[in-house]
């Protein structure tokens, strides 16, 4: 029997939907253009710019809409190619073992040893600030949990005697890894998935904040939270608007994330012993 | 005409965390087209280790010390990946004990089905499979967990027999399931062999249940087939002590008011080949050769046996079926 999410994490998840339709309404300017000046530096929060104005006398509220989106469309991506490449390696180790299993751990320790945002400020040196590092960074960041974790639900999977009847009725390796293998370690690459998305949405915050991430003018929320830091005592609103926008989306992920976890595993066969 | 499968002094070895555990030391086995062969042993006894290794499907700890595998007259463990995947697609089938851990909880029965079957499968198709095993054709819609154990089973069965193969190998088929059901299970694995021609190896460690079905019992002790013939001559003259002590502590065999006599001792733990015969220390029968010199196999009436003091009149054999 699958029991439906717990309410916890149906919150969890409406307040994720809520944002992702929050940052759409950028896309159509619904609360009019981020890079707009439309009123006086620094005012607080007022009917007419609902989260205050900042520095430059941009109103708060379009700019913190863009920001998540930025945010959100940059730790999906990074989340989604982090799942391909783990899924891949994770499986391949989990079934092959020997050699490329032994490689794959290896470095796998190796990536996993650096701090985050280290390994961050890293990628940023190497390949310059902008977007494609703080992408590349997410990636890099959440890849060595989410392998770890595939394979070892792919060792499991690949010991059961449905994988064993597929070997034996002539099955090739991509139809067995393809078709027995991945829907099996699925429900784990959803659950780390939504792990990874909060670790990117948060080493994309850090990153930006230092500078190394997404560049001015294009909000994210790490940027806006940076802009705002010179302010803070001046103007709070442009550090407590994006800073409590970046909690609640980390907060939602993870409770999401936590009543997917229960639903789907552990996912034991069924013994009739 | 050479027979369908052959195994020729097979040795298995397990190394895990620098231990070496010997599942297999010499075993022996020839099974003809379209026979059934039941292969006995006691857990430990390697029967499970032979019956993967049929299939080459032995776990990565595993080692081949030794021995081949013939499938219809070719090495299994010389064979390339693409020529196994052919040996085993085209020749073997494997049923396990688990039933419902033996389908894929992801996918619905049906569509199991078709990727056995192959591209171009209707659903008239895995209907008509479903049919062979006795199972209606809306199971093909449920997933594995809404099947009982019994219809699990049918299922793998189906699924095992889909190809045809010429051997199939069933490990303890029936040991998850209730006893009303087991008979009708093994009833669908029988029957369907036989329409189809296809041999079995049925491990188990009821002798009695195994020699009712097979024409053939092989009995394994210490990694080898101590003693191999014809069921009732193997039931009902054991050659082999180890195999007439099995008789004479099964249940099912002994008349009512008769005591069970159990094997003394428990089965060995081998680490390395072993020097003598590995049932010595239980033999009632023990001479001092048995310690240090392995036993060749002999012939005795219909039997193959590996016992030094096989064929002896007033030794085995007498005592314990009588």
């Amino acid at each position: 029997m699958r029991r439906p999410l717990d309410l916890l994490s149906k919150g969890g998840l409406g307040c994720l939907l809520a944002l992702v339709a929050f940052a759409l309404g950028s896309t159509v300017d619904l609360a009019g253009d981020p890079d707009a000046i439309v009123g006086p530096r620094l005012a607080p929060p007022g009917p007419e710019w609902w989260m205050g104005t900042d520095n430059l006398g941009r109103s708060m509220l379009p700019r913190v809409m863009e920001g998540v989106g930025t945010t959100l469309l940059l730790s999906c991506t990074a989340v989604l190619l982090t799942a391909a490449v783990s899924a891949a390696f994770g499986i391949l180790a989990g079934y092959r073992g020997g050699y490329l299993n032994e490689v794959v751990l290896r470095l796998v320790e190796v990536l996993y040893s650096f701090p985050a945002i280290v390994l961050a400020v890293l990628v940023a040196a190497v390949l310059g600030p902008g977007q494609f590092a703080a992408l590349a960074s997410i990636v890099l960041v959440t890849i060595p949990l989410m392998t770890r974790l595939v394979r070892a639900a792919a060792v499991g999977v690949s010991q059961r005697d449905y994988v064993t009847a597929a070997v034996i009725s002539g099955a090739r390796l991509p139809r067995i890894l393809g078709r027995h293998v991945l829907p099996n370690v699925a429900g784990t690459i959803a659950v780390q998935g939504t792990y990874a998305l909060s670790v990117g949405i948060s080493v994309e915050g850090g990153l930006s904040f230092l500078g190394f991430g997404v560049q001015p003018p294009q909000a994210s929320l790490g940027v806006l939270i940076r802009q705002g830091g010179s302010y803070m005592i001046a103007a709070p609103w442009l550090i407590i608007g994006p800073g409590t926008v970046l909690v609640v989306a980390i907060l939602a992920i993870n409770v999401f994330g936590d009543g997917l976890r229960d639903r789907l595993e552990p996912r034991e066969t069924r013994s009739l012993t | 005409m050479s027979p369908l499968l052959v195994v020729d002094r097979l040795a298995v070895d397990y190394r895990a965390n620098g231990r070496t555990v010997r599942a297999l030391d010499g075993a022996d086995l020839e099974v003809a087209a379209g026979e059934t062969v039941g292969i006995v042993g006691e857990s430990g006894s390697g029967k499970s280790t032979l019956g993967a290794a049929i299939g080459r499907l032995l776990p990565r700890t595993a080692r081949v010390d030794g021995g081949v595998i013939r499938v219809a007259g070719e090495s299994l463990f010389e064979l390339a990946p693409a020529d196994l995947r052919r040996v085993r697609r085209e020749r073997l089938g494997f049923v396990f004990q688990d039933p419902i851990a033996s389908l894929d909880p992801t996918m619905r029965v049906g569509r199991q089905l078709t990727l056995v079957l192959g591209r171009g499968t209707g659903s008239g198709d895995v209907a008509a499979h479903l049919d062979r095993v006795k199972l209606d054709a809306r199971t093909a819609r449920s997933y594995p967990h809404e099947l009982s154990g019994g219809m699990a089973q049918r299922v793998a069965i189906a699924m095992a027999m889909a190809g045809e193969p010429e051997l199939l190998v069933a490990d303890e088929p029936t040991a998850a399931l209730d006893s009303q059901v087991r008979e009708e299970v093994l009833d669908v694995v029988f029957s369907l062999a036989a329409t189809t021609g296809t041999g079995i190896i049925w491990l188990s460690h009821d002798l009695a249940a195994v020699a009712r079905r097979c024409s053939r019992v092989a009995v394994m002790y210490g990694g080898r087939v101590v003693e191999q013939g014809p069921a009732a001559e193997v039931l009902g003259r054991p050659a082999h002590p180890y195999t007439a002590a099995l008789a004479g502590s099964a249940p099912a065999t002994a008349a009512r008011g008769t005591r069970l006599e159990p094997v003394p001792g428990r089965p060995p733990m081998l680490t390395g080949p072993s020097d003598g015969c590995s049932f010595a220390p239980r033999c009632a029968f023990v001479i001092d050769r048995c310690a240090h010199e392995r036993p060749p196999a002999v012939r005795v009436g219909d039997q193959d046996v590996l016992c030094h003091r096989a064929g002896e009149p007033a030794t085995i054999g007498q005592g314990a079926t009588t």
